[in-house]
């Protein structure tokens, strides 16, 4: 790059800040924009029932979000989270079989597995190099293939009573809500706060200036795949209380939606910038189109064709705003 | 054609060029006459790379003129700038490795039969023509990827030619080229110009000015300093143009003794071209680092530092926090510190704030159970921005929006946090401007004065030599000499730094 003076700070400065203005709020924009076209496209949703199902929905998605956020902010990407639903789901209902009693240790026991599809995911990319995308999805079928092998393509078991809770909303509060609410304001405080929260920028900003820096990347990539797979876990127990049996088509495409979300909220593809901030406005978009969509009775088709403007729109806008050199 | 001999081939005119409010070129005029050689020449930086671009069609300028064989030239694209006859060869080679010589030399203009079907015949006949033309004997079919960095070279040269090239722009053609190879392509050049073709070319090396150009223009910040017969300049004067004041009031003098031992590397290697270097590093002092690019000085930084795992040999650090280390963390732990070369790749987070860049070495003083400490933060920031004296907008602000100059301040503030011992420095003043040059050079003395010991590796010979207290010169992977500051003369290095060919073919 060639540098020489004057050195325009002043300008510089402006650019940043107006970049920075995009990045921060310009998806919060986007949202109040979908929200004011709701109340001429489809006034319905604006009822608390409606209401509680699309925050319920998208605390859904927004849990696995979570996690797919933190994955790109290292540069890596995991598509393997819908394998983790339908392990889950089947974990779920296997252990339990019906039993409200044993919830907690089959989630114990999802967690676990979950953890160790993550540390997989983790290992294949930081020890043998292989890219994420590869990585995740070799694991997605592999997960996916092991579980139907498992229940020999017939699923077993129940799925306890008491995980239909998640169906319930007081007001627009619901346990899903609550605990996407909670796991956000967890780790907005880790990422923005703490020194494993920079470590992870810093590894998706530049892993080699990271290595140098003293930070173990490898360490950090693979807990950063080791916390999304347990997100992942925690979004398929909701899921399966949501459903309420199990189903061999469970949480397919919300791989990519939720990778849709953190993008469409800001987070990078390419790591080290974004956060989960920008995440939540994305997955309140994206559910709000399918709501939005499904009560303007819209084919399935165009809800796809709409959901992929919105993405291609959004990526195209932060190219825009972000400046090489 | 409506140009003659007296007239100029190409004229730039008026140049400007400016990068997210940065001015990159100002009002930049340059003119080279047919058949010559035009040295263009000025520290990095200087705009001599935005020139080139800007006449390859690469960069757009924002105001100017260019006439080309006496006329104004509309805006082309790269493809029709290299049909007019106007061939670069960048630094960074562009060859395909895994295709043949012939393959790339006529990449995308290959001989075609009937439907489309190469006429392998005809293209390997038409590159070796080329390539007799150069005066070298080279197989076309071999792979570019079995090519030494210099046969690659002059692959780049055939592919020009092959264009119908009139005029050839050479930028830094000779940074990856030891003495015969040199040789080899100055001779090339000279056949080249005596078919009439014109080369424009950029070095830092002014010796290689000297020796092949016969108009020089030197460029400084972006603007034009002044174009001259090379018969009117000698080097002191070409030095002066180049940096705007003379050579011993630019690097900041110290007057200390050696101090203690602190660092000893012995017979150090790892699995790059690194192979038994061997150093002995003092308290206070600066050792530079001299050689080729290419010839194990970055690979040294890295091994000393453990960015590279060692396959032979050990490194002590003396004194109180004895210790040696396997990584960077550990390298880091022990009091060592590396500058990297490549500040966009290596040491910068572009995506990330001044702040953070400023404070991740050192996290754990900085945080209680995990969690950060924002007024201790803080005052890190203020004092790294108050003693680097750091331009910007905000410690909050994304370091990419930082001039380079800034950028690598932060870089060297970062480590100069971590109190460390030793602070290794790649290429510390590549792509900063002047003043930040003087300053980080006032700083690398303050930090002497305090006991620090710095090895300081620069493709720089000036800054090399006027900075330095020993210089180690490596070749080939090796460590083949030390200087010590009296008596080192740029010819002396390069010689040390190029001569031993047989050495490195041995290896």
């Amino acid at each position: 790059m060639s540098l020489a003076k004057p050195y325009d700070g002043a300008a510089i400065a402006n650019r940043w800040r107006m970049r920075k203005f995009i990045a921060d709020y310009g998806v919060y924009l986007a949202l109040l924009a979908l929200l004011l076209a709701a109340t001429v496209l489809t006034p319905k949703l604006y009822d608390v029932n409606t209401i509680a199902v699309v925050m319920r929905q998208a605390s859904q998605l927004g849990i696995v979000a979570i996690g797919q956020t933190m994955i790109l902010l290292v540069a890596g990407l995991d598509l393997s989270v819908g394998g983790i639903f339908l392990m889950t789901s089947i974990v779920v209902a296997d252990v339990t079989n019906g039993r409200d009693d044993l919830v907690i240790p089959a989630i114990l026991i999802s967690l676990a597995l979950g953890a160790l599809v993550g540390l997989g995911n983790g290992a294949l990319v930081t020890k043998r190099r292989v890219p994420p995308f590869v990585a995740t999805l070799g694991m997605l079928v592999l997960v996916k293939g092991a579980t139907q092998a498992y229940t020999k393509g017939v699923p077993g078991g129940f799925v306890p009573d008491i995980l239909g809770i998640v169906n319930q909303s007081w007001f627009v509060l619901s346990i899903p809500l609550a605990l996407w609410l909670g796991l956000n304001a967890f780790f907005i405080f880790v990422l923005r706060r703490t020194s494993y929260g920079r470590k992870v920028y810093a590894v998706g900003s530049n892993s080699e200036a990271a290595r140098l820096s003293g930070i173990s990347v490898d360490a950090i990539r693979i807990s950063v795949y080791v916390l999304g797979s347990c997100l992942a876990v925690v979004s398929g127990v909701v899921l399966t209380g949501y459903v309420g049996y199990v189903d061999r088509f469970i949480g397919t495409g919300l791989e990519l939606d939720s990778i849709a979300a953190a993008i469409v909220g800001g987070t990078a593809f390419v790591g080290g910038r974004g956060g989960l901030l920008g995440t939540i406005a994305g997955v309140l978009i994206i559910q709000l189109l399918s709501t939005m969509a499904l009560l303007m009775g819209l084919d399935i088709e165009v809800q796809f064709i709409i959901k992929g403007l919105v993405i291609l729109g959004a990526v195209t806008l932060y190219s825009l705003a972000s400046v090489e050199e | 054609m409506g140009w003659g001999i007296d007239e100029y081939i190409l004229e730039m005119l008026n140049v400007s060029k400016s990068f997210a409010g940065v001015q990159a070129l100002k009002d930049v005029t340059i003119r080279c006459r047919p058949g010559q050689v035009h040295g263009l020449v000025g520290e990095n930086g200087a705009g001599k790379s935005t020139l080139m671009k800007i006449l390859a069609g690469a960069y757009l300028a924002d105001a100017g003129e260019i006439i080309y064989k006496g006329e104004v030239r509309e805006q082309m694209s790269a493809g029709e700038i290299i049909d007019s006859g106007i061939s670069i060869i960048y630094q960074e080679l562009a060859l395909v490795p895994q295709m043949s010589v012939a393959e790339n030399i006529f990449l995308g203009r290959e001989p075609q039969r009937a439907l489309g079907i190469l006429d392998l015949k005809s293209l390997h006949e038409r590159a070796a023509n080329l390539t007799e033309r150069l005066g070298i004997t080279m197989d076309t079919r071999t792979p570019v990827s079995e090519l030494t960095v210099a046969q690659r070279q002059l692959v780049e040269i055939a592919k020009a030619l092959s264009q119908n090239a009139d005029l050839i722009v050479m930028d830094e053609p000779s940074a990856i080229l030891a003495g015969s190879e040199l040789d080899q392509l100055f001779r090339i050049i000279a056949s080249l110009v005596e078919q009439g073709v014109t080369i424009i070319y950029i070095s830092h090396r002014l010796d290689e000015v000297f020796r092949i150009a016969d108009e020089v223009t030197v460029l400084k910040d972006g603007e034009l300093v002044d174009t001259r017969p090379i018969e009117q300049l000698d080097r002191p004067a070409l030095v002066e143009l180049m940096v705007g004041r003379p050579l011993d009031e630019i690097f900041p003098q110290t007057d200390h003794e050696q101090g203690d031992l602190v660092l000893i590397a012995e017979n150090i290697s790892t699995d790059t071209i690194l192979e038994g270097a061997s150093l002995e590093l003092y308290a206070g002092e600066i050792l530079g680092i001299a050689g080729m690019v290419g010839s194990g000085r970055t690979e040294l930084a890295r091994a000393l530092f453990g960015a590279d795992p060692l396959t032979s040999g050990t490194i002590t650090l003396v004194g109180a926090k004895g210790a040696s280390w396997n990584n960077p963390a550990q390298a880091i732990e022990s009091g060592l510190a590396l500058v990297p070369e490549d500040r966009k790749s290596h040491g910068l987070f572009t995506s990330l704030s001044v702040r953070v860049n400023l404070t991740l070495p050192i996290l754990s003083r900085l945080t209680r159970f995990g969690i950060l400490q924002a007024q201790a933060e803080d005052e890190i920031v203020a004092d790294a921005k108050e003693r680097l004296s750091i331009v910007m907008a905000s410690a909050d602000q994304e370091a990419q929006y930082l001039s380079g100059g800034n950028q690598q301040k932060v870089v060297l503030a970062k480590w100069l946090e971590t109190n460390p011992v030793v602070v290794i420095l790649d290429e510390p003043t590549r792509g900063v401007d002047v003043g930040a040059k003087f300053e980080i050079y006032k700083l690398m003395r303050q930090l002497n004065d305090r006991g620090i010991a710095i090895v300081m590796i620069s493709s720089e010979l000036p800054e090399v030599i006027g900075m330095s207290d020993r210089i180690l010169v490596m070749n080939a992977g090796r460590i083949v000499g030390e200087v010590p500051k009296a008596g080192a003369t740029e010819a002396g290095i390069i010689e040390l730094a190029t001569m031993a060919d047989a050495m490195a073919s041995a290896s």
